[in-house]
């Protein structure tokens, strides 16, 4: 129970006192409008002559204020939301210099505006006489508002990857424009559209300046009513006034309100994500519908030279050269900022490569041609899922903008939801969906279309790690089963030699190795890709007579035959991942070492030990066995898997 | 297809770009250039900083609207942090009570003051039956001091509870955790964590009042203030070199306050009413 303090009520107090100085006189005006006699109080009774009154004196007044406030709007909603989307969309220094400049009318007191349209377009009297002069302060006013509420929404949410999503279904400019950008935005137009219409109505200090007598607005008709009316008058047509006003601040108020569309049951949610008893292999068992996907193979990709400087000076390619042969999956793997995204961007067609660089598509020249063209499908990092949109249309989007029948629209997407396992999902809102769901209905989208080529962005990154290991293995087997060519791009290495039958691996703009999993994992080419694609272990030592001597023993160089260590008689490096070295009895291994740490993991004990060599050595032990720190322990290494790394 | 898309994009943002060169930047120029075609040219300028009457108006007008900010940022403080920290029954009628004038014009608010403490206003009804004096204020500096009031409390008061929501609760547990008394909290945490809302609504509330037209014109006090003096300059007196020149000098002084309100406060906001 609480139990409020002096200071709660002395505040309580000053609130109630401010909230009675505003309201008591509205409350006034209101009795005062319907009472026959305001001074003599409401003794006189009510009545609603006062109002019918002002209607009389002032109707005209209030339909040129509406009309002057709707053509408004509508002049802010033709002009201001498209100027909305180019400042959100390229913010560059003229944009922003735009956006200031918009402002500044809300900054210069409305009278100076009003006096400055007069001096300039005062002397075409038909305009001057009109209520178009009005008008035009009232759009100088309103501009602002309307495009700065859109340009918040706008920059809220990311429309480029949305954007980028639709074009890469094909659709062009306008389409985005009406199918995406408007939609969208919406809540952000209709919340400049109230402040608008609200603002427009209520503008007094520019349309005082630019009224004529024949073209009064409701402020300029309350003016004249106080100051040349009974004071029942000016009360009454102040009543009309907040009757239009107040059901706009209220609308204002609640569109600001934040709403949720609540999300499913968690139950729920579970059943239908964690479904991986039937994979999407199953499609192949099933009996070929018409109309339905034949195990094609897409096509192949060839780059050939391909490098991308940015306009802000950035190399984020240097010169490329890579074949995809048809149906095959390719993970171009690397840390960020290696190139491996920019890559995958100029396959799909949303970059161009610099001059010189071309890519083809099976026989086909497509280094021109714009995603919209390109028949790619694409999987975005953030699924870049139309908001506006259910599942279904997200699904069916790409053939929509194809201009597919309704009927092949509707069985391509039976075919989508069900090889996807999403069935239920059908007439879900974007908004419900959990990551592991958002992923299905962005590959769905991305198939929809019978892609040439599939190019996936980093889609696994945004989930969770027990939900990337299942879905990894559904997606191998959907892009296996459906035997599309497809390209995916990853900084997980788990992930790329689950998934490639070839990997790419970047850093810095270049491609450091391209080979298999086992090639890549085996026999690195240099140090950057041994040391990405998992941990390496390095034993630097010498060779002398029939050993390899090394700090804490040696290894025979004949059970060495199949390393080269070229000329090097010194300062010879061999590698080996930790699970190529295990924990023996003592007096059986290679050499000893101490224990510097060990971490028990479930399935494995990852051990760091020291010896003399110039890092300390990870290595696993299994089973049952612990160890303490500072305890030496024998290792014997796997010779078969030691490898060289010649730079 | 690039090129293409660029020359949409400066298609659909020419509209507004027609509508603001041709009613606003056209105009503002063609104002700036009027205030030299008057008899003096140039020397309007100097006429106005050194004309009695102008220097008085341009006191008043800054003192007034000094006044009334400071005045609303304590009571909007006050009453902003209040109502975001505590719910008690009636709380949401309160608030709607207080933000119910934001679209007001200035010239409802005159009206509203008249009704309050004008000759036959509330005040002086009460005044009337308690003391046996009739107590009207609306047509004097009072009268226009409240009225500017009236219009600037809602405004100040929404911001300040917005800013107090976005205040870090961890960072009062922590100084209470410390042994910090509540004054000490308001002191220390509450309102340094206020300023930048403050200074920005501060600011707002300021050239709000400089640029105010309405209310003055209806309360229609012997006091002028400058967008009244410009108003009659133009309108009776045809001198439109110097309401041009005052116009430029009442825009300099509402832009520059908005700038540093945008410093303190990182977003860009408007001056209406």
């Amino acid at each position: 129970m609480k139990k409020h303090s002096k200071l709660f009520y002395s505040q309580l107090g000053l609130t109630l006192l401010a909230g009675a100085f505003l309201v008591v006189p509205v409350i006034q005006s209101v009795l005062a409008g319907v009472t026959t006699n305001y001074i003599a109080g409401l003794k006189s009774g009510l009545t609603l002559r006062w109002i019918v009154e002002v209607w009389d004196l002032y109707s005209d007044t209030i339909f040129r204020s509406i009309l002057i406030g709707l053509t408004c709007l509508a002049i802010n909603l033709a002009a201001g939301v498209p100027a909305a989307y180019v400042m959100a969309k390229k913010k560059n220094r003229l944009t922003r210099v735009l956006e200031e400049l918009l402002v500044v009318p809300l900054a210069i007191p409305g009278l100076a505006i009003a006096l400055a349209i007069l001096i300039i377009y005062g002397q075409y009297t038909a305009f001057r006489r009109s209520w178009m002069i009005i008008l035009a302060g009232h759009v100088i006013f309103t501009l602002p508002f309307m495009i700065r509420s859109v340009i918040a929404v706008i920059s809220s949410m990311n429309m480029s990857e949305l954007e980028e999503g639709a074009s890469s279904l094909g659709a062009g400019f306008w389409a985005r424009f009406f199918q995406i950008v408007v939609p969208n935005a919406m809540p952000g137009i209709l919340a400049g559209s109230l402040m608008v219409f609200t603002l427009s109505i209520g503008e007094f200090n520019l349309t005082w300046m630019l009224h004529t007598p024949l073209t009064k607005t409701i402020p300029v008709g309350l003016a004249d009513s106080y100051a040349s009316m009974r004071l029942e008058i000016g009360s009454a047509y102040t009543i009309i006034f907040f009757f239009m006003i107040i059901p706009l601040l209220l609308g204002m108020q609640w569109i600001a309100k934040p709403r949720k569309i609540h999300p499913n049951e968690p139950a729920e949610i579970k059943k239908v994500d964690m479904n991986t008893k039937t994979p999407y292999a199953t499609v192949k068992s099933r009996k070929e519908k018409p109309g339905e996907l034949k195990k094609k193979s897409g096509t192949s990709i060839q780059i050939h030279g391909c490098a991308k400087t940015f306009l802000d000076g950035t190399r984020a390619l240097e010169s490329i050269d890579l074949a995809v042969e048809a149906g095959q999956t390719v993970v171009i793997l690397g840390p960020s900022g290696c190139g491996k995204t920019t890559t995958l961007r100029i396959i799909a067609g949303l970059e161009n490569p610099d001059k010189g660089g071309s890519i083809y598509f099976g026989e086909d020249d497509v280094t021109d041609i714009p995603i919209e063209k390109r028949n790619v499908g694409m999987v975005f990092q953030s699924y870049a899922l139309f908001p506006n949109m259910d599942v279904s249309d997200n699904i069916v989007y790409g053939l929509k903008i194809r201009g597919d029948s309704h009927e092949k629209r509707r069985r391509r997407l039976d075919e989508m939801l069900s090889m996807m396992q999403i069935e239920d999902l059908r007439h879900r809102h974007i908004d419900q969906l959990s990551g592991g769901q958002k992923q299905r209905v962005a590959l769905a989208r991305a198939i929809a279309v019978r892609p040439r080529v599939l190019l996936l962005d980093e889609p696994l990154t945004a989930l969770d790690a027990r939900l990337r290991d299942s879905l990894r293995v559904e997606i191998d087997m959907l892009l296996k089963s459906i035997g599309i060519t497809a390209v995916y791009v990853t900084h997980d290495q788990a992930e790329a030699m689950a998934l490639g039958d070839k990997i790419v691996v970047m850093d810095h703009g270049r491609i450091a190795q391209i080979g298999t999993p086992r090639k890549i994992y085996f026999e690195p080419i240099n140090r950057f890709v041994a040391e990405f694609i998992g941990t390496v272990n390095c034993l630097a030592g010498r060779l002398e007579d029939d050993y390899l001597i090394f700090p804490g023993g040696r290894i025979l160089i004949r059970d060495l035959s199949d390393l080269k260590f070229g000329d090097k008689k010194s300062d010879v490096e061999v590698h080996f991942r930790p699970e190529h070295a295990v924990v023996v009895e003592p007096g059986q291994g290679h050499f000893k070492m101490k224990v510097v740490s060990s971490f028990f993991m479930g399935d494995r004990t990852r051990l760091i030990v020291n010896g003399d060599t110039p890092a300390p050595l990870k290595i696993e032990a299994h089973g049952r066995q612990s160890f303490t720190k500072g305890q030496t322990i024998d290792i014997k290494l796997d010779l078969q898997s030691l490898f060289t790394i010649n730079e | 297809m690039q090129r293409q898309n660029r020359i949409y994009l400066f298609v659909i943002i020419l509209p507004a770009l027609i509508i603001f060169v041709s009613f606003f930047i056209l105009p503002m120029a063609r104002l700036a250039l009027e205030t030299l075609q008057g008899p003096q040219g140039v020397g309007v300028y100097l006429t106005m900083l050194t004309t009695g009457r102008y220097l008085e108006t341009l006191f008043y007008t800054v003192a007034l609207s000094l006044g009334v900010t400071l005045v609303t940022l304590i009571i909007s403080g006050i009453c902003g942090v209040f109502l975001q920290r505590n719910n008690f029954f009636g709380k949401n009628i309160l608030i709607a009570m207080l933000t119910l004038p934001l679209a007001f014009p200035g010239v409802v608010v005159g009206f509203m003051i008249i009704l309050l403490v004008g000759r036959q206003g509330l005040v002086g009804s009460i005044s009337q039956a308690v003391m046996g004096e009739k107590l009207v204020f609306a047509y004097s500096m009072t009268g226009l001091f409240l009225g500017y009031l009236y219009f600037s409390i809602p405004r100040v008061i929404t911001t300040v509870m917005a800013a107090a929501e976005k205040i870090d609760v961890n960072l009062e547990e922590a100084a209470r955790s410390l042994g910090a008394s509540t004054w000490a909290i308001t002191k220390d945490i509450l309102i340094p964590a206020l300023t930048p809302g403050l200074i920005s609504s501060g600011a707002i509330c300021f050239a709000t009042s400089m640029g105010a037209f309405g209310t003055a014109f209806t309360l229609a006090t012997d006091i002028d203030v400058l967008p009244i003096v410009i108003y009659t300059e133009f309108t009776l007196s045809a001198n439109i070199a110097m309401a041009s020149a005052l116009s430029i000098l009442l825009g300099l002084i509402t832009w520059g306050s908005l700038i540093l309100a945008r410093s303190a406060a990182g977003e860009t906001i408007a001056a209406s009413g």
